[in-house]
């Protein structure tokens, strides 16, 4: 009898065990279905993926269209509609092989012709996209076969495969089909069911300004299998405490952006929680006007130095020795950036550290500011521009007027919206120094649309064509050791004569509760939800 | 009569024209340029100057002005210029919400000014009244956002999201969209506090005032009665006093809407409520001239429409003008 | 607006002392002085009044003297002292820069205090001339200028001091503070000027009016002398009430962002930038929200007493 029992017990061992280890197999295997809650901290500007500015319609457009290429963390480029792709080694030509099986949400092929529409459609100035100066080194679209598109260079571009994947949304394909539908844009601008097109993993449901957005699977992906999720939900939350609120009391799954001041304490509260950050890739930027039109006329061509700033010695004094970077980045960022000077943020493709040009120290930033003529007798005033949508710039502007005490400068700061704060910067306004964060850069490439010096945001109106000349040495190297030389001269270059003047990373933070797996963390430029999956 | 209230009505319509009419001087007033938050961190000098021209904003004022009336006329609110959405249905969207949150907030001020009015006009001169008087008054000087902010820190921080700091679940059957988060308790919980802060200040205004009216009656029933002998006595004159402490309530809360619209813009943006008042404040810092015209149009219509059966109720109970004799 | 209304508004203001013709007690000046003992009197005997006063006064000496009193300066950072709790050093705790609050809400108080009195007192200056011209001469000057208060009041107050700050583009120091002053005023002047006129069309028909016109008295000294004395106590009493909900209105305007700018220290401000830390160092919003709380019910509690003792048959 007992022996019969001790065996009838180890076969229900043994089946235990052996169901228990399948269980943990199958803890790997993503699971299918289920809603992704996502909060966003801003609200989504409209669905025109071409001319819509803002990322959080980045983000979105990541996922309901699709483009070429991806690129990875570390900087490999991975297929998205492109199956595969050949770049020459003179950089003048790109050659992409499409996949068979790509579909648009309105059921129409992708293929080579439409490429060539969307890109020419961006090339266009009707269309009026912002992303119209990427393609300037563009010359032409060819389609070689209804499945293999090539782009013809005007001269040699090492990042052309960096630009169609992660500057601003990258490339994303829009239907031709589509386009060619009465008031096509029109309706997706304002996100009329129907009429946001995309090739991406999830199709269009509705949008309500300023509240949410949602997204549902598109069963025809051309990705086996994915996505995982059977609907995401984007809700614009701008607060973030109650960003945490919703978070903590699990209405939320993903924050895609949130404010680095809290981060400590979303951890002391959720210990469980995800929170996702790397290297910065965007910095944080305290910029000096270096000319102000000679006539007093903005945007105004000749141009004259600014009165403050237009003398190299004041800007160092104020902006090299003056700032202590730590200080403003332990008291603003409670630590959490990288302090920093190279206009090339810390987690960017060929960064370089040049701190080491730019040590604190008052006393040296006293001397060159008698030298330019300013002391106690002459002191110096000047004003500080920054805008309110987020606390952490007039955290920073708040330092750098201490700072600026210290040395026997005086700091005005003049806080405004950032409607009020985008006319006056891109306007060519009176200002002295602006604090703001910038795009961020997937490549130093991708900031020459900001500083070239006829750049609509070249925003300190800096005229030294030695600038542009740098950017356009470095978009045509193709050899990746020189690229690094001309890099490095550049940001030594730019210490020096300070017309970027970087303070820090500006850092990037994502919390994920715990049950969501399987998204890779790309910082800003790639927030794609057809890898995840609900683990509950 | 008739032609009296005609008359008022006719006079609503110009006022509600020069209301917007001073709103896009104003806003043309505004530095700025909406081009500019339209096209954001995609700024091109070269587009902006299209833009402009392709919205006309290019004209003069006048002209731009009279492009949007006669676009009203024939019943198109325009279109905002950041995403080129209809300002009437956005408007629409957003309507029930505030208008929900006013009648709740209107809600609790008569759920607490009733009873504490009736009660310190009763109990006039002891220490009910008093408490009555004070918490009135503690009430008029919380500005609603703090009062808000109070709320937020004790049931959605320190009681550990007993009740949700922001956002919004739509009444069943009234959700506009296609995905919809719809229950009755869900809407009562994100309203609740909102609710609460906004119409605390009112429940104030209203107390006094209740307590007031009722006294006016009460005291004069006792001059010209005799003692009251018995309950029935009582209750008589209670509910004379309440009938004529009534009608001046009404008038107040009629009154009372103006102030609870810019409390529920404040309130609306503490609690992140999707409704007119953080639709209002998201266009006038965007510069969305369109969507300011709406919402002004919309709120000007609501405020002069309120007052104006404000003054009909009154003006009904006036017999003087009833009776049509000026004074 | 008819003029049969003129009631209404008197339910609107909860009867405020009255603006109408009364046959005991019409003021004149002389007589006033020894209405002026009793009204004191009765302030005096009144507890809200006392504590209204007593919390008013308080205000005006901390604003006036918070140089002296503040124990650190309201604006200087200190970067190894950020987010101290309520402590010896710093009785309110310190903010995100390190700044100490208590110092920060003593400073606060001016701005406070200072909107408050500037802007009802801008708009007695306007309102109360307005509403004495357009009462005494009627006619055209009347209809304009009221179709003029009825265009300021169509909008509902609140909603309109935030459109008049965003038009005057928010800055921070003094001039950022008038800008506020002046919205907040511009808003206000209706009622003053409405009081005011009332008062005004009520005396004007008065038989004794007509008979200094006769013996030949000047428009202006019949305005000064037997006009005006009538609407003071109305006047007073608004303006009081006025300040507290001038401070409520600047205090909500800078939670909106829209108020006096940074880095003036100012309640309203402090609250709204203190918010985000409100789970983590909940006393430092608290602490500016309080003092908004204090101060407007100072104020009211003072109007208040006000009134009660000016019109005690009211009570």
């Amino acid at each position: 009898m007992r022996r019969r029992e001790l065996s009838f017990v180890g076969i229900v061992v043994l089946v235990s065990l052996l169901m228990s280890l399948s269980g943990f197999a199958n803890a790997a295997e993503s699971k299918r279905g289920g809603t992704l809650r996502v909060a966003y901290g801003n609200r989504i500007s409209h669905l025109d993926f071409h001319t819509a500015p803002g990322y959080e319609m980045m983000w979105v457009a990541m996922n309901i269209g699709c483009g070429l290429v991806n690129i990875t963390p570390d900087g490999q480029f991975v297929p998205d509609a492109a199956a595969s792709w050949e770049g020459s080694p003179d950089g003048k030509t790109y050659t992409f092989k499409l996949r068979d099986n790509v579909l648009f949400h309105d059921n129409t092929k992708l293929d080579a012709e439409a490429v060539k529409i969307s890109i020419d459609r961006l090339m266009d100035p009707e269309t009026k996209s912002g992303m119209r100066r990427f393609y300037e080194p563009v010359d032409r679209v060819e389609v070689v076969d209804p499945l293999t598109v090539r782009v013809h260079m005007k001269k040699p571009y090492a990042f052309f495969l960096h630009m169609i994947a992660g500057y601003r949304t990258g490339l994303v394909l829009y239907s031709p089909t589509f386009l060619k539908k009465p008031d096509a844009i029109e309706n997706m601008r304002r996100g009329e069911p129907g009429s946001v097109i995309g090739c991406g993993p999830f199709k269009f449901v509705e949008w309500v300004p300023g509240d949410h957005l949602v997204m549902d699977r598109w069963e025809k992906y051309f990705k086996e299998g994915q996505p995982y999720l059977d609907r995401v939900i984007v809700r614009v939350i701008k607060d973030p405490i109650s960003q945490m609120a919703a978070f903590n009391a699990g209405e939320i799954d993903f924050i895609a952006s949130f404010t680095p001041e809290h981060v400590n304490t979303l951890k002391a509260q959720n210990p469980k929680a995800q929170i996702l950050t790397g290297k910065e890739t965007t910095p944080m930027a305290a910029l000096m006007k270096v000319t102000v039109p000679c006539d007093g006329k903005m945007m105004s061509e000749e141009r004259c130095p600014h009165p403050i700033f237009g003398d190299q010695r004041v800007r160092k004094a104020v902006a090299c020795y003056g700032m202590n970077r730590d200080e403003i980045v332990e008291i603003a960022f409670r630590g959490q950036a990288t302090p920093w000077l190279g206009i090339i943020p810390p987690g960017t493709m060929d960064t370089v550290d040049v701190n080491h040009l730019c040590p604190y120290d008052p006393k040296r930033a006293k001397e060159l500011l008698a030298d330019a003529g300013y002391g106690p007798n002459n002191p110096l005033t000047f004003e500080i521009i920054t805008d309110t949508e987020k606390a952490v710039f007039n955290a920073i502007a708040t330092v750098i007027k201490e700072q600026m005490a210290r040395i026997g400068v005086t700091a005005n700061i003049k806080l405004v919206d950032k409607v009020t704060w985008l006319n006056q910067v891109l306007k060519d306004a009176p200002w002295d120094m602006d604090v703001e964060d910038r795009l961020s850069l997937l490549t130093l490439d991708s900031n020459a649309y900001l500083s070239v010096t006829d750049s609509s945001w070249n925003t300190s109106r800096h005229t030294d064509a030695k600038v542009d000349e740098y950017y356009a040495r470095y978009a045509a190297e193709m050899d990746p050791e020189k690229r690094q030389a001309i890099a490095k001269e550049f940001q030594e270059f730019m210490a020096d004569k300070l017309y970027w003047n970087t303070l820090s990373g500006s850092p990037f933070y994502q919390a994920a509760q715990p049950w969501m797996k399987g998204y890779t963390y790309n910082a800003e430029f790639e927030v794609h939800y057809e890898t995840v999956w609900l683990d509950r | 009569m008739r032609e009296y209230i005609l008359k008022r009505l006719l006079q609503v319509i110009p006022t509600v024209l020069m209301i917007t009419l001073v709103v896009f001087a104003m806003m043309q007033a505004i530095p700025g340029d909406p081009i500019v938050a339209l096209l954001g961190d995609a700024y091109d000098e070269e587009d902006a100057i299209r833009l402009r021209r392709e919205y006309g904003l290019d004209k003069p004022i006048v002209e731009q002005y009279a492009i949007w009336l006669g676009k009203l006329l024939r019943g198109d609110w325009g279109e905002s210029y950041l995403s080129g959405r209809d300002v009437l249905d956005d408007v629409v969207l957003r309507l029930p919400i505030t208008v929900e949150l006013i009648i709740l907030a209107m809600a609790v001020a008569l759920i607490i000014a009733l009873p504490a009015g009736i009660i310190a006009a009763l109990r006039q001169n002891t220490w009910a009244d008093y408490t009555a008087m004070t918490s009135a008054l503690v009430g008029i000087s919380i500005p609603d956002f703090f009062l808000g902010i109070l709320l937020l820190l004790v049931f959605s921080f320190a009681l550990q999201g007993l009740l949700p700091s922001s956002g919004w679940v739509y009444l069943p059957g009234t959700c506009p969209t296609v995905v919809c988060n719809e229950s009755v308790w869900g809407n009562l919980q994100h309203v609740i506090m909102p609710a609460i802060a906004l119409g605390v200040g009112r429940a104030a205004i209203l107390t006094r005032l209740l307590r007031a009216s009722m006294l006016e009656v009460i005291r004069m029933e006792y001059i010209t009665t005799a003692r009251a002998k018995g309950l029935v006595e009582n209750l008589i004159i209670i509910k004379h006093a309440l009938k004529n402490a009534l009608i001046p309530t009404v008038t107040i809360m009629g009154l009372q809407v103006g102030f609870l619209i810019g409390g529920a813009i404040v309130v609306e943006t503490l609690f992140a409520i999707p409704g007119l008042g953080t639709y209002g404040i998201n266009a006038i810092i965007t510069r969305d001239y369109q969507q300011v015209q709406g919402f002004i149009l919309l709120v000007a219509l609501c405020f002069v429409l309120v007052n104006f059966l404000v003054d009909l109720t009154y003006s009904f109970l006036d017999p003087r003008i009833r009776y049509g004799t000026q004074r | 607006m008819p003029h049969e209304v003129m009631s209404k508004e008197a339910v609107a203001d909860l009867r405020l002392p009255a603006a109408q013709p009364r046959e005991h007690s019409s003021w004149r000046w002389g007589k006033s002085e020894s209405l002026l003992m009793q009204t004191l009197q009765r302030l005096m005997r009144s507890k809200t009044a006392i504590f209204g006063l007593a919390i008013v006064s308080l205000l005006l000496v901390v604003s006036i003297f918070a140089d002296a009193l503040a124990p650190y300066s309201p604006t200087h950072n200190t970067p190894d002292e950020t987010f101290q709790q309520p402590n010896r050093q710093h009785l309110l705790g310190t903010d995100q820069f390190g700044r100490d609050m208590l110092s920060r809400i003593i400073h606060g108080s001016r701005i406070s205090l200072a909107v408050g009195l500037s802007s009802v007192l801008l708009a007695i200056f306007v309102g109360v001339p307005l509403g004495i011209v357009s009462g005494f001469y009627g006619g055209k000057v009347d209809t304009l200028v009221m179709r003029a208060m009825d265009l300021i009041l169509a909008f509902p107050v609140f909603l309109l001091a935030i459109i008049l700050m965003v038009m005057f583009t928010p800055t921070a120091g003094i001039i950022g503070t008038m800008k506020v002053v002046s919205a907040i005023a511009i808003v206000r002047i209706p009622i003053f000027a409405r009081l005011v006129r009332g008062s005004v069309l009520s005396i004007k028909e008065k038989e004794y009016i007509e008979a200094c016109r006769a013996v030949g008295q000047h428009d202006v000294k019949i305005l000064f002398w037997h006009i005006l004395p009538n609407c003071l106590a109305p006047i007073i009493v608004t303006a009081t009430l006025g300040i507290a909900t001038a401070i409520i209105v600047e205090a909500s305007l800078s939670f909106l962002g829209l108020g006096t700018q940074p880095p003036t220290p100012s309640w309203g401000w402090d609250l709204k930038a203190n918010v985000p830390w409100i789970q983590e160092h909940p006393w430092l919003a608290l602490g500016p929200g309080v003092a908004i709380f204090i101060t407007v019910l100072g104020f009211n509690l003072f109007g208040d007493g006000l009134r009660d003792a000016l019109d005690p048959r009211l009570k």
